[in-house]
C-alpha cells in the first residue's frame, strides 16, 4: 500500500478565489451570526493586519473596505468532492479523507513511473484547477495525511515508501497535527509529551487506558498495524460544476481564466471515468435568474479541455452579453465511452476523418452551421435544385435531413456545366434581342432546353446557352421559354 | 568544413539560380504535362501558398486546377472553398471527377471571418487542398497563411486580380492567368527558379466546350458570332 493525501490549507478561501484571486481584503467568517469570526483571509487581508480567529467586526475596523463571505460546508464538501472525482484519474482508489483526499497508488505506480512523477503530476494538476495544495507520501493514509499537514506548516517532513521506517521519519513531528480531540492533545502537553516519538515511546496499555482504546486504536493505524480501509469516492452518474467569479466579469475574455480551470477538473474526471462527452452545457449567470447558455454539440467524443476551450472561444466570441457574469455553471449530458487518440508519425484514417470533424466542428462553432456545408447531387433537372447543401452538424445526420447524394452523376461528359451558379438568376441586358453582359455576348452552344417543376409550383421551362463575352469569359445564359422571353446569367464556367 | 556547390544544393531551400527548386513536399501534378514542366517539383507544390491571378470571372480559372484538386482529394482529404464568389455548383465539380463528399464550402460573414477560417482550413491539415477568396491584400496576413499552410501539408490557392502583380508577396509561387482567343493563357511572374519567357498555353474552358456540343441549334431570331 502507498497512500498519497493532498491537503487543502484555507479551503473556504480557495473556493472563493478559484475564479480569479480578489484584489481587495477577502475574509471567509464562520461561527454565529449575532460574532462571527475570520476562518481565513486572503494575502491583502493580513497585509492590512487581520488575523485568523479575529471578530469580522475587529477585521472590518482594520481593512476599512473588505469583503466577507461567509463559510459554506456544503460548498466546501461539493469542492472536495469534486476533487476526488478529478483525482480518479490517478487511481481507482480516490477517497475522500476530512477535508482532503487520499489516494491508494500501488496499483498504478508504474503506469506513472514511480511516485515522485506521479506527485508531480497530481500537483501540477491541482495547480491548473486553482488550487493551492500539499502532498505526503507514505504507506499508511493516517501517516501520509499528517506528512501533507506537516508540509502545509512548513515543517519538514519527508515521504516514507517503507512501513518500518514511518515511526522514525514521523518522530519529530508535532502531536497537534493529529485529528485528536483538544483535552487529550492538552493533557498530554501538561504531561510533556509534544511529538510524536513521545507518545509512541508510551507503553500501549496504559495509553488506552488514560486516553481512550480509540487513541491507541489510531496510532496502529497510523503505523499500519491494524488495517485501515477507505472506501474510493464514487462519483454521481452526471458532471456538472459551479465557480462563482470573484467579481463581476464584463465581456467575454475574463472568463476564459476561470473556464480553463473548470474545464481542467472535466477532463480530469472524465479521465477517471474514462468516459467522454458529445453535448455539454455551458450556463453564464447574470444574477437575478438570468443567464446565457451555450450549448456545446460534438460530433465525436470528447474531453481534451484545450480543444473545448478553443470552440467554447469561439462561440462566446459570437455572443454579446446583456449583463455582467457572476458565476459559471458547466453541465455533461451523458457520459460516454472515449477512444483516447493515439499519436502516431503515420496517421491513418481514423485520426483523418478526426481532424476533419474537429476543423468542422471549430469553422462551425464561429461561422454557424448556415457558413459551413458540403454539397452533393440531388435528382432533378431544374439547375438551382440539382444540387443540396449537405450539412455536416449532428442534428442534421440524426434527423436523417442529409441529401442522399446520386449514386450515378447523370452528365458524365454530356451537357456542359459551369463551375459557379449564380444564387438567383441575374437579368441580363439586351441590345437589338442580343444578351449582353460587358459586351455582346457571343453563343457557343445550345439551346438545352430544361423544362421541369410544374408538379410543385415551381415550373421552369428555359433555353440554356453557353456564352462568352469578347473579353473570353464564359457564362451559363439562360432565356425564359415563356413569357417575356428574358435572358438571364444563371452560372460562370470559371 | 569544406562543403562543395553540389553538397550545397542538396540542402533544403538551397537551389541554383537556372534551375527550378526541388519541393521538399511532394506536390501535386496539375494535369497538364506543359505546366507541370515549368513548376518547381513537377506540379502545384504543397505546403505553401501558391496565387492565381486573374481579371474577370468565367475564364477557366478554377477548372484548369480541376486534375490538381482530384489528386489533391486522394485519401479522404477535404476540399476546401473558402469564401469563393459564387456557389461551387455540384454537377460540374462532379463532371470534372471531383469526389463531391470532400468539398467543403465557408461561407464566412465577413472578411476577418473569411481570414481566420483560411488559416484554420489550412493549419488543420484535414485538407488536401484550399481555394481561398480573401479581400486582404495585406503582406502581414499572406504570411500568416503561408506559415498555416507550412503546418498543414495544404495546396493553398489563393485568387487574386492582376494587380495584385505589382505588391510583393510571400507565396512562393504566382501564375497569371489570361485568356486569349479561347485559351487559356499561363505566366508565371514568380518562381523558385529561372523566369518563365513564353507563357503557357492550356487547353481548358471554351475550346473543350466547343468540341463536346456537335450541333449549335440556335433559336433562328439569334445572329450568331461564331
Amino acid at each position: 500500500m502507498l497512500w498519497v493525501a493532498l491537503e487543502l490549507p484555507a479551503l473556504p478561501l480557495q473556493i472563493v478565489e478559484q475564479g480569479g484571486a480578489c484584489g481587495v481584503p477577502l475574509v471567509v467568517s464562520e461561527g454565529p451570526a449575532q460574532r462571527p469570526t475570520v476562518a481565513c483571509l486572503n494575502v491583502v487581508a493580513k497585509a492590512a493586519g487581520i488575523r485568523e480567529g479575529q471578530a469580522v467586526a475587529a477585521a472590518k475596523a482594520l481593512a476599512g473596505e473588505m469583503r466577507v463571505v461567509a463559510r459554506d460546508p456544503t460548498v466546501e464538501r461539493e469542492a472536495v468532492e469534486r476533487l476526488a472525482a478529478w483525482a480518479a484519474q490517478f487511481t481507482p482508489v480516490s477517497c475522500i479523507d476530512g477535508p482532503g483526499i487520499a489516494l491508494e497508488v500501488s496499483s498504478t505506480l508504474r503506469l506513472f513511473e514511480g511516485h515522485a512523477r506521479l506527485c508531480a503530476a497530481v500537483r501540477k494538476g491541482v495547480r491548473e484547477l486553482g488550487f493551492q495544495g500539499s502532498l505526503g507520501v507514505a504507506p499508511t493514509a493516517l501517516a501520509a495525511r499528517t506528512f501533507a499537514r506537516a508540509a502545509a506548516r512548513g515543517l519538514p517532513a519527508r515521504s516514507c515508501l517503507v512501513p518500518g521506517e514511518l515511526p522514525e521519519r514521523l518522530s519529530d513531528l508535532p502531536l497537534f497535527l493529529f485529528d485528536w480531540p483538544g483535552k487529550t492533545l492538552a493533557r498530554l502537553a501538561d504531561l510533556g509529551i509534544l511529538r510524536i516519538r513521545d507518545v509512541l515511546a508510551l507503553p500501549q496499555e496504559g495509553l488506552a487506558r488514560r486516553f481512550g482504546p480509540e487513541i491507541a486504536a489510531f496510532l496502529d493505524r497510523l503505523l499500519g498495524r491494524l488495517p485501515d480501509p477507505r472506501a474510493p469516492y464514487v462519483p454521481p452518474p452526471r458532471f456538472r460544476s459551479r465557480l462563482e467569479l470573484p467579481a463581476e466579469a464584463e465581456g467575454v475574455e475574463a472568463l476564459l481564466f476561470p473556464l480553463r480551470r473548470m474545464l481542467a477538473g472535466f477532463e480530469g474526471t472524465m479521465r477517471g471515468r474514462g468516459a467522454g462527452v458529445q453535448h455539454l452545457v455551458l450556463s453564464l449567470e447574470h444574477g437575478r435568474r438570468a443567464r446565457t447558455r451555450v450549448p456545446l454539440e460534438f460530433s465525436s467524443t470528447e474531453r481534451e479541455a484545450e480543444f473545448i476551450l478553443a470552440i467554447v472561444r469561439e462561440k462566446l466570441g459570437r455572443l454579446t452579453l446583456r449583463a455582467p457574469t457572476i458565476a459559471l455553471e458547466l453541465r455533461a449530458g451523458a457520459l460516454l465511452s472515449y477512444v483516447p487518440r493515439e499519436s502516431t508519425w503515420l496517421p491513418g484514417a481514423r485520426e483523418q476523418a478526426l481532424d476533419r470533424g474537429r476543423l468542422i466542428e471549430r469553422l462551425a462553432a464561429r461561422l454557424g452551421s448556415n457558413g459551413v456545408f458540403g454539397i452533393a447531387i440531388a435528382e432533378d433537372h431544374r439547375p438551382e435544385k440539382h444540387w443540396g447543401s449537405d450539412p455536416f452538424s449532428r442534428e442534421a445526420e440524426q434527423t436523417g435531413k442529409r441529401i442522399r447524394p446520386c449514386s450515378s452523376p447523370r452528365e458524365k461528359g454530356s451537357d456542359p456545366r459551369p463551375a459557379w451558379l449564380l444564387c438567383r438568376p441575374q437579368k441580363l441586358v439586351t441590345q437589338e434581342g442580343i444578351p449582353t453582359l460587358q459586351g455582346e455576348l457571343e453563343m457557343l452552344a445550345g439551346p438545352e432546353r430544361i423544362e421541369a417543376g410544374w408538379w410543385d409550383g415551381e415550373e421552369v421551362s428555359r433555353d440554356y446557352y453557353v456564352a462568352a463575352n469578347p473579353r473570353g469569359e464564359t457564362f451559363w445564359i439562360f432565356r425564359e421559354h415563356r413569357g417575356a422571353q428574358a435572358w438571364y446569367l444563371h452560372g460562370v464556367f470559371a | 568544413m569544406r562543403a562543395t556547390v553540389a553538397e550545397l544544393a542538396k540542402l533544403p531551400g538551397v537551389w541554383r539560380g537556372g534551375e527550378l527548386e526541388h519541393a521538399s513536399q511532394p506536390p501535386v501534378p496539375t494535369g497538364h504535362a506543359a505546366l507541370d514542366r515549368e513548376l518547381p517539383g513537377g506540379g502545384w507544390p504543397s505546403g505553401t501558398l501558391t496565387e492565381v491571378l486573374h481579371d474577370g470571372a468565367g475564364i477557366g480559372e478554377v477548372s484548369f486546377l480541376a486534375g490538381a484538386l482530384a489528386r489533391a482529394s486522394e485519401g479522404g482529404r477535404l476540399i476546401a472553398w473558402v469564401n469563393a464568389p459564387h456557389l461551387p455548383y455540384a454537377p460540374a465539380l462532379g463532371q470534372s471527377g471531383l469526389p463531391l463528399e470532400c468539398c467543403l464550402v465557408i461561407r464566412p460573414p465577413s472578411r476577418d471571418d473569411a481570414l481566420w477560417a483560411a488559416e484554420q482550413v489550412l493549419r488543420s491539415g484535414a485538407c488536401g487542398a484550399a481555394l481561398l477568396w480573401l479581400a486582404h491584400d495585406d503582406y502581414a496576413c499572406l504570411r500568416r497563411l503561408q506559415m498555416a499552410a507550412q503546418a498543414g501539408r495544404t495546396l493553398a490557392v489563393l485568387y487574386r486580380t492582376s494587380p495584385a502583380l505589382r505588391l510583393s508577396t510571400p507565396a512562393h509561387l504566382r501564375v497569371l492567368l489570361e485568356r486569349e482567343e479561347g485559351w487559356l493563357k499561363v505566366s508565371i511572374p514568380k518562381r523558385r527558379g529561372p523566369p518563365l519567357e513564353e507563357p503557357i498555353t492550356l487547353k481548358v474552358g471554351r475550346r473543350s466546350i466547343r468540341k463536346k456540343t456537335k450541333a449549335l441549334d440556335l433559336a433562328p431570331r439569334l445572329r450568331v458570332v461564331a
